[in-house]
């Protein structure tokens, strides 16, 4: 029987807001959909992640958050 | 000689709305003889039938949302990802939507417009419609666009891997395709994607688009394709658009079905990172982060 794996992406589209992140053994960390609010938790966790931060401080978002590492979106 | 009149007129300086929505129409009688992605499937999905996409007609998406993860000069994006698409990357990080044109919630233009719009307001730079493939879904994606403001930056975040008719239809619409040339040779994008005749198409495309609006060109560096995919492309990319913005993206992970293939089982190392960076850079390609 084939296994089925979790769905990726947004669960219920248009409602929650989703980013997706791989934590590799080195520490280096992928992040996909990255949202302002997840960019933020980030930067606050590493501040001197130039990735991030160059993501962080875009043009302020009243409602929504953002950032972190470029996305391999293909 | 008499020159008849395009049959798809051009857009004028302020007629985008008007000129989305008629070729909405006009995109959405073509689905009767599908012919907008390069497979030229011909077949009829007004009637129900599926071409290689399998997609219906009428569009679907599996997330809409603010993202920051895109270029540097579109972030914040309102980005708006459409189910289904024409190729089988075995490694997209989207597989089960992309792969799925039934995946995800019914698009419904108008209040994806009115989202949109607010997305702007917050502080939205662009507003993104990509996929899967967006291609596939150009009578919704038109629709959409008829109902955003003239002025807002619109992106069209495509696999290049369309046809002529959908180009046509496109021409103007959008401020800047972002455009994937993921395959440097045509014999990594049949295994890996299931395409033949890729590079062609996208080759084709990607001087289409260059010449018809701001490109941006993304290649996402595959481990153990620097030297059969990156290179070819990167040098074409140097002999044939020596200016274009280009983001090579090295975060790679082992998604959807990657591991079918051996290689595509782990991220791409620092070494392969570093020399791809440094085989751009001898060829003078406008790298953007």
């Amino acid at each position: 029987m084939k296994k089925h794996r979790a769905k990726k992406g947004c669960a219920s589209p248009g409602k929650n807001q989703v980013s997706e992140l791989l934590i590799l053994p080195d520490g280096q960390i992928l992040v996909h959909n990255l949202t302002p609010a997840f960019a933020g938790l980030l930067h606050k966790l590493n501040p001197d992640d130039e990735h991030i931060s160059s993501r962080v401080t875009r043009p302020p978002l009243l409602r929504s958050g953002a950032a972190s590492t470029p996305s391999p979106k293909s | 000689m008499i020159c008849a009149e395009p049959i798809i007129q051009r857009r004028n300086a302020s007629g985008r709305s008007a000129m989305a929505r008629e070729r909405a129409r006009t995109a959405r009688a073509m689905l009767a003889d599908c012919r907008l992605c390069a497979h030229d499937c011909g077949v009829n999905r007004l009637a129900g039938e599926n071409g290689l996409c399998h997609a219906g007609a009428e569009a679907r998406f599996f997330c809409a949302q603010t993202e920051v993860s895109d270029e540097l000069e579109l972030i914040p994006t309102f980005a708006i990802a459409l189910s289904g698409c024409d190729l089988r990357c075995d490694f997209c990080i989207t597989g089960a939507s992309s792969w799925n044109p039934r995946a995800g919630a019914g698009f419904d233009a108008r209040a994806m417009a009115v989202k949109a719009e607010a997305a702007l307001q917050n502080g939205a730079r662009t507003i993104m419609v990509l996929g899967g493939e967006p291609t596939i879904h150009l009578p919704a994606a038109l629709e959409f666009v008829s109902l955003l403001p003239e002025t807002a930056k619109l992106v069209w975040k495509t696999n290049a891997h369309g046809s002529a008719q959908a180009r046509e239809l496109l021409d103007g619409m959008f401020d800047i395709w972002l455009a994937d040339f993921k395959f440097g040779n045509d014999v990594c994008a049949q295994r890996l994607a299931k395409v033949s005749d890729y590079v062609r198409v996208v080759e084709e495309n990607l001087r289409w688009a260059n010449e018809h609006s701001e490109l941006i060109v993304r290649h996402l560096l595959m481990p153990g394709h620097v030297e059969c995919c990156w290179r070819p492309v990167a040098e074409w990319l140097a002999a044939n658009l020596p200016d274009v913005k280009v983001n090579l993206r090295s975060g790679f992970w082992p998604a959807w079905q990657a591991a079918r293939h051996a290689e595509l089982r782990r991220t791409v190392s620092r070494p392969e990172s570093t020399r791809a960076v440094d085989l751009a850079l001898r060829l003078g390609l406008n790298l953007v982060p």
